[in-house]
């Protein structure tokens, strides 16, 4: 097959405007399919890793925003005497807009000393010291820094908030880079807050052997009672919950995935149907020489196949690479969704942008190898 | 024995309602190292015989059995395996693949067979020193003249050292002074490598150069004579 090399690829320079056409069509779909996937993967990342499993949030009965949930701080107390609870993290969350939006900004403001056993964060740059020691300090995660141009030693500002950023840090998790970590009590103390003693959520963490539902529930129970009813739930299924609009609009992308997949396919199959019928006789003379129909099949396949793939390449990289370097991630009521790079987005892109260039030949090649020879002898 | 051996072949096409008899139980013995040259008026079926001989079309009753393999009954697969190893085919129009150069058009039948990359080398480089276009194997198609390129596609039919190379009007396309450079081609690759050709042609003095010269008439073979052919040469010239 390698020996026929030249022809194939010399046949796909044959009509260069046609082929760099049908590449950029295919690079630019296979670019939004990465691009839909790579919300997927994010949301699943977001709702299926350990730490979404494993730590249940509680939050104000039948509120979404976290503006609207106000929780007495003292419920952390009450949580921890909880069988299988571990830890109890109170948090406040601000957000400067509750409605999905592509850039964010998320503060949490929690302890630091339970910030820090609780979350696996590396400071890339300055030291937990400051932030320790600081009330109006923050930490900033790596993307929220990149997107907003934030480094350490600055003072950051929004809306009515200001801090002095005292590192910036990365995590396992890509949402998490997506947060501006700060002091519970800053935030609870900020101007206009009228927030002291009161949180919007508590993050509990469990121990090795609890079943997080039945912690779940028996939250719950025991703050029925209080002055504030709770809803707890996993992490991954509150951050599900609270993105469920989101949700409607990636399934919906999910869709837009899929139809740019069904567009490569067609645009890669005309241009090879055109290919094979602009070339009838070329492929009656091979047949003359003795090569075979099922060669004459195999070669359409490889055009049509390296059509595809490298237009998927070029979608795939270049989605790659904005991913990587842009730092982009979606958010909704304080749950942010990180866009990343990833090896297996890399895999998919290239296995299905190959897949589609396989299947988009079938049909011209079928024709092509079913070419009757002296019939297409013939033509002019 | 015979080369090629051809019994009771007939073929029939369809065209609207009339139907079309190009070839009527023809017999045909053609033996090693035969130069056949295969003349007639146009629809008596030179070509259509020619494509039967080369197992691109298939007849309606009889058989071709070329060096002891019964074409006829050869699949499509097989009779393209076949064609790689045992035949060459030299077209009116070249038909050469116009994004290869000389070279690789040349290279193009040999890729099929298991030759290494320096045996296929060595070959094409002998088939363009028998044609004498050496000097253009970088060259594309649309450099060359009309000449040269049926040369080339001579060059394509011969080497991968076929039992039998046909030929359908080589000469059909050319120019004069062309024309009679192929058939002194045609004549210098019979009589110096033994090659059997089997070559349709309109040109009376194209067929000259054929040690047999056969006439195809109301789907009937007929050889010339010594007399006919001796007439035929006067005419001609």
């Amino acid at each position: 097959m390698f020996r026929f090399a030249p022809y194939v690829f010399k046949g796909l320079w044959r009509h260069r405007a046609r082929t760099m056409l049908t590449v950029s069509g295919a690079a630019v779909a296979i670019f939004v399919f990465c691009f839909v996937v790579s919300i997927q993967e994010g949301l699943d990342r977001l709702t299926s890793n350990e730490d979404a499993q494993r730590t249940l949030i509680v939050f104000q009965e039948n509120r979404f925003c976290p503006t609207s949930s106000r929780l007495p701080e003292d419920y952390a107390r009450q949580i921890e005497d909880i069988p299988g609870v571990k830890d109890v993290m109170p948090v406040q969350v601000w957000t400067n807009n509750c409605r999905a939006s592509l850039d964010i900004i998320v503060f949490n403001g929690s302890p630091p000393e339970k910030l820090r056993n609780a979350r696996d964060l590396t400071l890339v740059s300055g030291d937990w010291g400051e932030f320790e020691s600081q009330r109006d300090s923050a930490i900033v995660g790596r993307k929220v820094a990149a997107r907003r141009g934030i480094s350490q030693g600055e003072s950051f500002s929004i809306g009515d908030i200001t801090v002095q950023v005292a590192g910036v840090f990365s995590s396992p998790i890509p949402s998490e880079e997506n947060l501006i970590h700060t002091n519970l009590e800053f935030l609870q103390y900020r101007r206009g807050a009228d927030a002291a003693g009161v949180v919007t959520q508590h993050e509990v963490h469990l121990t090795a052997d609890a079943d997080p539902d039945v912690v779940a529930t028996a939250i719950d129970e025991k703050l029925k009672s209080g002055p504030v009813a709770t809803t707890t739930r996993r992490k991954g299924a509150f951050q599900a919950s609270t993105l469920s609009d989101l949700l409607d609009l990636i399934e919906f992308a999910h869709w837009l995935g899929y139809a740019c997949v069904g567009l490569v396919l067609s645009l890669v199959a005309t241009t090879t149907l055109m290919s094979v019928q602009d070339r009838i006789k070329e492929h009656a003379v091979l047949q003359t020489l003795g090569v075979r129909p099922a060669r004459i099949f195999r070669l359409v396949i490889a055009e049509s196949g390296l059509l595809c793939l490298f237009g998927g390449l070029m979608g795939t990289s270049l989605a790659l690479a904005i991913l990587g370097w842009g730092s982009l991630a979606v958010g909704a009521e304080g749950v942010t969704i990180a866009f990343r790079p990833s090896l297996q987005l890399a895999l998919m892109g290239t296995i299905v942008s190959a897949s589609v260039g396989l299947l988009a030949g079938l049909v011209p090649a079928t024709q092509a190898a079913r070419t009757q020879i002296v019939n297409a002898l013939s033509q002019p | 024995m015979a080369l090629v051996e051809i019994r009771n072949l007939s073929k029939q096409f369809s065209k609207g309602d009339e139907v079309i008899r190009p070839l009527r139980e023809v017999d045909l013995d053609i033996h090693e190292g035969d130069f056949v040259s295969l003349m007639g008026p146009s629809g008596t079926g030179k070509s259509t015989l020619l494509n039967l001989i080369s197992g691109i079309d298939k007849p309606d009753q009889g058989t071709v059995t070329v060096d002891d393999v019964e074409v006829t009954s050869l699949s499509r697969s097989q009779l393209a395996d076949w064609r790689a190893a045992n035949l060459g085919y030299i077209f009116q129009t070249h038909n050469l693949i116009p994004v290869l150069t000389t070279y690789e058009n040349v290279e193009l039948p040999i890729l099929l067979l298991p030759l290494a990359k320096r045996e296929r080398q060595q070959r094409v480089e002998l088939a363009l020193e028998a044609v004498g276009l050496s000097d253009r194997a970088d060259h594309y198609p649309r450099q060359l003249s009309g000449g040269q390129e049926q040369r080339v596609g001579i060059a394509r039919a011969i080497v991968a050292h076929p039992k039998v190379v046909v030929a359908d009007e080589p000469t059909g396309s050319l120019d004069n002074k062309t024309s009679e450079q192929v058939q002194v081609l045609l004549q210098r690759l019979n009589q110096e490598l033994n090659i059997t050709m089997i070559m349709v042609t309109h040109d009376s003095e194209a067929a000259q150069i054929a040690t047999r010269q056969l006439q195809l008439d109301e789907g009937k073979i007929r050889e010339l004579s010594s007399d006919e052919r001796a007439t035929a040469q006067q005419v001609s010239t």
